[in-house]
């Protein structure tokens, strides 16, 4: 971070387009990643503004007001009371949408009180022509005592005027546009007496709310200025109704609507995405289509990765000099590297199809949909937003459960979120599926191995409900919250948010994911390049005297030797230890290698076996798919990768709590190791099991 | 003897990232309170 950058922080209710408005600022500059649709922590970015000014901008995470109710929210507070926080905000942008200005205007109220230079960003000022909206600019800037910039991040005007507007944050008056000590003049009186020096709005923020305010005592404060807790939320309410009395006054002159123009179409189609029967039908139609889609559309790329990985590896072989650091390159890295990066296409797709979702406006009636199943099962709607991020990946969406006030309903929701198909699980599932469910059309239409994934999306979801509602049961929760969702209107995705999103996901999940399978694949190809005693030593010597009866071509011995100093390798030595465990799922020593070095990230499962198979055949040139599927297994001649052991590993990693990482923000979350461990053996013990009985069923 | 001595360089560091990675915790670069719990409330 540069000193001399002013901090800008784009604050707002849920939903205005402060993110929009943080991407056309920022464009791809951005330092932090997210998972779309919350901003449960601080986002930064950076952009050059006229008169070579640098700015950090800050994405805050949505809130309604300062009165914080859940973690997230406090994120807000927290930054706004503490000038000592290095990016505490030299000028607020207040991010608000022109038709809903109202009840966005009690934040900027708030915000202002805290006498920091603040700009209000009307957004999507693009729909008020269409909305017959019409705004007294000069009027609300001298009421409100701010400047004013029209944007519409859309579509990407007025996005030159806020950089403008923003240079010039010294001018802004940092006056409050209302006084909020009218609610009890004798008791802020006394608090301003007792802290001169200390902004009142500041101090009354610090007794109502349970913030970090490091330049106060807080207990000095709480012992003299006590009030009891129904007091201060009368009082709390009192602030409100007074500031939306000046809200109301302000935009009976600022704001006109022609309700004559405005045209009703969103109702329309509300009315039919969240109906109690088609609201369901549209919703598998549209998750039918993503699946289909995820498998069609990236087999080609998919299949020109994995045979462009083959071919390096082969030219590695062949070009560099013979020796243990080209065995290491062509045996452990490529193979392992080409283990993630041929899955780049289906998760791109992935994300294209959530982030359109997203920003159509469609998520939100999905989630309105859903918490009336989620009510039934005992569990608030605001759990549905965890269940649903956690298809790009559970470590957010368990971060995303702090906006959740009741302690219980947000342990559960915790412990049930890895159940939901993260994008983790896609490399195991689509190769996998590939190998065992066949590549054909059921009537005519539905592609086999797309339904086949959908299903297994559907099955986490069910048993991430499932075990919510056991849960619930076993835990007595009484007490519920109330979930209030934001309806966006509905939009044509914008490109560039699209695009910035499916790219930042997708680098996510190649750079958090691909530097662990490369560390891992090199370690694995030393466990299967060296071994202990005589066996792995005089491998060839012994496969030789073994095999003398039978004719042999050079290719075959190779092979047979690759094989037997693998089996006696390291890795084999363990893999052999483990086998009887994982034997009755019908599993073989390799896969459950690939099942225990994929526990740091489930996609290194498929990374492994690439490493593996490298090292104990001699034909590089193939494919991945290709080595696996002709995988035999020598006790029983079967394919180790057969539909009843393929079936037993899909179950299996579907209900694994096969990452290291989630154990580690669950402990971070719940601050107890109780937690994670028992969602360790619950999920690992079921998913063991499931799969054991899958298997002898169906072998 | 060069490939050989590269190539257990390049294990020492793999095996050195995923300690680090996964049995020492990353230093905080802020001293300043943000959403994670700091232990000052």
């Amino acid at each position: 971070m540069i000193n001399q950058n002013i901090n800008v922080a784009l604050i707002g209710n849920p939903n205005v387009g402060k993110t929009s408005v943080f991407n056309q600022l920022t464009g791809l500059n951005q330092q932090v990643g997210n998972y779309p649709g919350i901003t449960v922590e601080k986002k930064i970015g950076f952009c050059k503004l006229p008169n070579n000014v640098k700015a950090n901008i800050l994405d805050l995470p949505g809130t309604y007001s300062l009165n914080a109710s859940s973690i997230d929210e406090n994120v807000v507070i927290e930054l706004l009371l503490n000038k000592n926080d290095k990016l505490y905000p030299d000028v607020a942008l207040v991010v608000t949408d022109v038709e809903n200005l109202k009840r966005n205007l009690l934040l900027f109220t708030q915000i202002k009180d805290l006498e920091i230079p603040t700009i209000l960003v009307i957004n999507m000022a693009d729909r008020m022509e269409h909305k017959g909206i019409s705004l007294d600019i000069p009027y609300l800037e001298e009421q409100l005592k701010t400047k004013i910039a029209l944007v519409s991040s859309r579509k990407g005007f007025g996005i030159e005027e806020l950089k403008k507007l923003i240079v010039t944050y010294k001018t802004i008056s940092s006056e409050p546009c209302l006084n909020a000590s009218i609610i009890d003049p004798e008791y802020f009186e006394s608090l301003r007496k007792a802290f001169p020096s200390q902004l009142l709005y500041k101090l009354w923020l610090v007794i109502t709310q349970d913030v970090n305010f490091l330049n106060l005592e807080r207990k000095e404060i709480h012992s003299s200025f006590t009030k009891s807790h129904s007091d201060l939320k009368r009082l709390q309410q009192k602030e409100t109704i007074k500031r939306y009395q000046f809200i109301n006054d302000t935009l009976k002159v600022g704001l006109k609507v022609d309700a004559s123009i405005a045209k009703d179409f969103r109702s329309k189609l509300d009315r039919v995405l969240t109906h109690k029967v088609w609201g369901y039908v549209i919703f598998f139609l549209i998750l039918f289509v993503i699946f289909q889609s995820i498998f069609e559309w990236s087999k080609i790329p998919m299949d020109f990765i994995d045979s462009s990985f083959a071919s390096l590896s082969t030219w590695a072989k062949d070009s560099l000099p013979d020796g243990v650091l080209t065995n290491l390159i062509s045996q452990g890295i490529i193979p392992g590297i080409g283990g993630i990066l041929i899955f780049i296409p289906q998760i791109a797709f992935l994300f294209l199809f959530i982030s359109i979702l997203e920003e159509s406006g469609y998520m939100s009636r999905v989630v309105f949909l859903m918490d009336k199943i989620m009510r039934k099962f005992g569990l608030s709607g605001k759990s549905v937003v965890p269940l649903i991020s956690g298809t790009a990946c559970a470590i957010p969406a368990i971060m995303a459960t702090r906006n959740i006030e009741n302690w219980k309903e947000r342990l559960i929701t915790i412990l049930v979120t890895p159940f939901t198909t993260c994008s983790a699980r896609l490399p195991v599932y689509a190769i996998i599926i590939a190998l065992v469910i066949p590549d054909k059309r059921v009537l005519g239409i539905l592609n086999l191995q797309g339904l086949t994934l959908m299903l297994l999306y559907l099955l986490g979801f069910g048993m991430a409900i499932f075990s919510a509602y056991a849960l619930n049961k076993v835990m007595k929760i009484k007490s519920k919250t109330f979930f209030v969702v934001e309806m966006p209107n509905y939009k044509l995705p914008m490109f560039k948010n699209v695009a910035i999103n499916v790219i930042e996901k997708t680098k996510a999940f190649v750079y958090g994911a691909g530097k662990i399978i490369l560390a891992i694949s090199i370690i694995l190809w030393f466990l299967a390049s060296y071994g202990p005693g005589k066996q792995f030593k005089n491998a060839e010597e012994i496969v030789k005297a073994k095999t003398e009866s039978t004719a042999l071509t050079a290719v075959e011995l190779e092979n047979e030797v690759a094989s037997y100093k693998l089996e006696n390798s390291y890795i084999g030595i363990m893999g052999k230890t483990i086998e009887p465990v994982i034997s009755p799922l019908g599993y073989d020593w390799k896969i459950g290698i690939a099942i225990i070095s994929s526990f740091a990230a489930r996609e290194v499962f498929v990374g492994t076996l690439a490493t593996i198979y490298s090292v104990g055949g001699s034909d590089n040139d193939d494919t991945i798919k290709n080595k696996m599927a002709a995988e035999i297994n020598p006790a029983t001649g079967e394919k180790v990768f057969n539909f009843a052991s393929g079936i037993s590993l899909l179950l299996f990693y579907a209900f694994a709590l096969q990452c290291a990482s989630t154990l580690a923000v669950t402990k971070k979350e719940t601050n107890s190791w109780k937690w994670p461990l028992g969602q360790l053996i619950f999920m690992s013990g079921f998913a063991y099991l499931l799969a054991l009985i899958t298997y002898q069923i169906l072998k | 003897m060069l490939q050989e001595i590269i190539a257990f360089i390049i294990l020492a560091l793999a095996v050195g990232f995923l300690v680090k990675k996964y049995f020492f915790k990353k230093k905080k670069s802020s001293k300043s309170c943000s959403s994670d719990d700091c232990g000052c409330h």
